[in-house]
């Protein structure tokens, strides 16, 4: 073959173009021959043990028609597993519904569990953003084997609840009752509540509340609740919401007295001159973020006041027990903090 | 009576995990929090602290200035530029008369010691013309940089002034997914790879530390710089009317450096987004007061800390090197040496790459120290050309006089497309073997290693076949 700089151009551009179909994130062929390699008995039969589960607590009944609707695996490979699993008695038929039985309700308990202590696991020991906690968990849930869950667990000092703030349950199938919520959505204007868990599912809504950075376990004070919007305050921000993004928000209310929502603020909000008390670390600050600004002296009653401004904006440095610490933005608004009033 | 107390134990760790769902979330942290916040109230309670106000002025003082708008990034940018001004012209200096004490001095007397005992020519060409001849080029050329460069260095951190340069520039640096400091292991790249992927400890972030350790290579070090500038002085510079030929070849190599910088950037933000999204990844950052440097222990600890041991690891492998290249271009098989058999096999994709087999051969030989790559593309060229020059068959040489490498690169058929491609690929291929191994240790991990030693390879490949193709496309 004769040399010709536009003949290696194109060699080299085909080539580019073949690995980028092959190894592209998700969609690449590799990705999803791997995929259906993946997709086995094993898969499918958890994957519809946890549907039922979540639908019984809610109270709602399920039919052939709704399993293979909602769960992306081909319809004769649901149907064939759902009498694999009437055989093995992990699920009965009652006029077209089916329900678990109690050795189905134990088996889908192992595999919440799985999934919540993975979340747990990849919120405090790595780097993943939250946004990929819940897919990864999903695929992971169907690999852990029993043993190595209880290796996960007492790793993580036997966690109560998931990063979502849903409870996990222990190795013997226990578990917490729901605490009792209501929907950020269905709130009153001017009442105060605290945020208790963030639905992670359907995808597109939580990516939403990501966004919006919203935080775990922060009191609210509704502003204004229409069929329209949702706005309320949060740590001395604002956020408006749509009604279905604010109803995947779960909130207990709070009695008026009990707080005063007005007082806390995020670090991010202080300005060059004020001073502040530390209150505390959100939720939303895990892992080894938390220790380390615990132990650079971030605690509880700390006062803190802005050190040095940044020709770039971010990151800010803070003094702080007589250190100047710089901080970037989104760590700083994990911080919750009272603003002194007279300024110094 | 045993299964009674059973029943209770069992009752009792029921009731137990019943409670702590009931006790929530936040208990352990709460219990944390509150242990924190009680050790801070001793301590203030406690400890006196005494005119900490006064001294304090002129750190906010000095703050203001170098952190300001204004002036934070010329300030930045003048004592960076003052730094590697001094290192690289200052090394001229001491580098010239090293390499005379060591090539023209001691290098004969050791010729004429090995006669005199009676040495047989290989055994002379192997020890003296390969093993010392390379130890001593990486010394002359490694040495005075690196003693000069690293010194500033250190006075500059124990000021106190580093840790602002990188809370200037984080924000800069977040954008590709790492850290402020990276700003600092970047600078000291500049001076030597190995030493900058042991400054990346300053970095407490696991993930922003391996970035900052896997893109260290795409700093132009100092073992690079002399071959940068004699390029662009022979092949750029020509090609621009005299009176500008100096300050284009300048803006050449700066221009490589900064490109070096792009694609540090670039790398960074490619790596955190994929291979290493998974590492915890935090960010804290400590302004710590001025304080005047305590001047000659700081030379002194900079020079046994970092010079000292650079420059042994680059001595463990250079030597080894030098004899490799003695002994390929001495051992025939057939007609042929090894060297040059290589050469011909390679020549073929390096002329894909816009290079030549030479050039490529030098690189994989070459590997133990991007100083002696120079003097072996010459002793190669010469090898392969069978033009005069030199000082012998396989034996590595350095010409004082410009015109005189030009020529001798010339004759072996470099154009400007190959001086541009062999300038690229100066800047992105794989690390020295001092840095991979340093990165070894750092990481200790054989996949981290692989990843930093391949990739800017890979870089550079895909780069120097490109502007291959489009300068042959356009100019021919």
């Amino acid at each position: 073959m004769n040399y010709s700089p536009i003949t290696a151009l194109v060699v080299f551009f085909g080539v580019s173009i073949l690995l980028f179909f092959i190894f592209r994130p998700k969609k690449g062929i590799f990705f999803l021959v791997k995929k259906i390699y993946q997709q086995k008995d094993k898969t499918i039969i958890e994957d519809i043990l946890k549907y039922l589960y979540h639908n019984q607590i809610a109270n709602n009944t399920i039919t052939t028609n709704d399993l293979t609707n909602t769960l992306s695996f081909s319809n004769a490979m649901i149907i064939e597993s759902l009498n694999k699993m009437m055989d093995n008695e992990l699920v009965v038929l009652e006029k077209d519904n089916y329900k678990l039985t109690t050795k189905g309700n134990e088996y889908a308990l192992q595999i919440i569990r799985a999934h919540r202590l993975w979340e747990k696991y990849l919120s405090e020991k790595t780097g993943f953003h939250k946004a990929e906690w819940h897919e990864r968990a999903e695929k992971k849930e169907h690999e852990l084997s029993v043993v190595e869950i209880d290796k996960l667990s007492s790793l993580l000092g036997n966690p109560k609840f998931d990063p979502h703030g849903d409870p996990i349950p222990t190795s013997k199938g226990k578990i917490a009752k729901i605490k009792r919520g209501v929907p950020l959505s269905s709130l009153k204007e001017n009442t105060i509540g605290k945020i208790i868990h963030i639905e992670d599912e359907p995808d597109i809504i939580y990516k939403q509340i990501l966004a919006e950075n919203i935080h775990l376990y922060s009191t609210v004070r509704v502003i204004e609740n229409n069929t329209t919007r949702v706005i309320f305050h949060s740590e001395g921000e604002q956020f408006i919401l749509a009604p279905i993004v604010a109803g995947n928000i779960t909130v207990s209310v709070l009695e008026k007295d009990e707080v005063k929502e007005d007082d806390i603020t995020r670090l991010s909000s202080l300005l060059l001159g004020e001073t502040a008390k530390i209150i505390g670390l959100s939720k939303e600050c895990r892992g080894e973020n938390r220790r380390r600004l615990l132990d650079l002296g971030f605690v509880k009653g700390a006062s803190i006041a802005i050190d040095l401004l940044n020709p770039l904006g971010d990151p800010k440095a803070y003094l702080i027990k007589g250190t100047s610490i710089a901080l970037r933005k989104n760590q700083a608004s994990k911080i919750l903090i009272n603003k002194n009033k007279n300024g110094k | 009576m045993k299964s009674k107390i059973n029943n209770n134990i069992e009752r009792i760790i029921a009731l137990s995990e019943e409670l702590r769902w009931q006790i929530g979330d936040d208990f352990h942290d709460n219990l944390a929090e509150s242990i924190y916040a009680d050790a801070s109230k001793i301590v203030e309670d406690a400890v006196i602290k005494d005119n900490e106000k006064a001294k304090f002025r002129l750190d906010a003082k000095i703050d203001k200035i170098v952190t300001s708008k204004i002036w934070g990034f010329p300030i930045m940018l003048f004592i960076l530029g003052i730094v590697l001004w001094l290192t690289i012209i200052g090394a001229n200096y001491p580098s010239a008369m090293l390499a005379s004490v060591l090539l023209d001095t001691f290098l004969p007397i050791l010729k004429n010691t090995g006669e005199a005992l009676g040495f047989p020519w290989w055994l002379s060409g192997f020890l003296f013309d390969g093993v010392y001849l390379a130890v001593a080029w990486v010394i002359a050329v490694m040495l005075p940089p690196m003693a000069i460069f690293f010194p500033l260095f250190t006075l500059l951190e124990d000021f106190g002034y580093l840790p602002r340069v990188a809370f200037n520039m984080d924000s800069l640096f977040k954008k590709s997914g790492a850290h402020g400091k990276q700003a600092l292991t970047m600078s000291m790249g500049f001076g030597c790879n190995a030493a900058g992927v042991i400054a990346t400890r300053i970095i407490d972030s696991p993930r922003e530390r391996l970035i900052a350790i896997i893109t260290n290579n795409f700093s132009l070090c100092n073992g690079r710089w002399p071959t940068q500038i004699l390029l662009a002085t022979i092949f750029i510079g020509a090609v621009v009317p005299e009176s500008y030929s100096s300050f284009a070849s300048l803006s050449a190599v700066i221009g490589i450096a900064v490109l070096g910088i792009f694609f540090m950037f670039f790398f960074s933000w490619a790596l955190s987004k994929t291979v290493l999204k998974g590492e915890v990844s935090t960010f804290n950052l400590e302004l710590p007061p001025y304080r005047p440097p305590v001047f000659w222990k700081t030379i002194y600890t900079s020079l046994i800390d970092r010079t000292i041991i650079v420059l042994w690891r680059a001595i463990v492998f250079a030597a080894p090197a030098g004899a490799v290249i003695w002994l390929i271009s001495n051992i025939y098989v057939g007609n042929e040496s090894i060297a040059s058999w290589t050469i011909h096999s390679l020549d073929g994709f390096g002329f894909l790459l816009g290079l030549n087999g030479v050039i490529l051969l030098a690189y994989i030989v070459a590997i133990p120290a991007n100083e002696i790559v120079i003097p072996t593309i010459l002793m190669l060229t010469v090898m392969v050309t069978g033009i005069h020059g030199g000082v012998g068959e396989g034996v590595m040489f350095e010409l004082d006089s410009v015109t005189a490498t030009a020529a001798i690169l010339k004759a072996g058929g470099w154009t400007l497309l190959t001086a541009i491609n062999v300038m690229l690929f100066s800047l992105l291929h794989n690390p020295c073997s001092t840095t991979i191994y340093t990165i070894y240790k750092e990481t200790n991990s054989l996949k981290w290693t692989v990843i930093a030693s391949v990739l800017p390879v890979v870089a550079g490949f895909i780069v120097t076949f490109l502007v291959a193709q489009i300068w042959r496309i356009l100019i021919g």
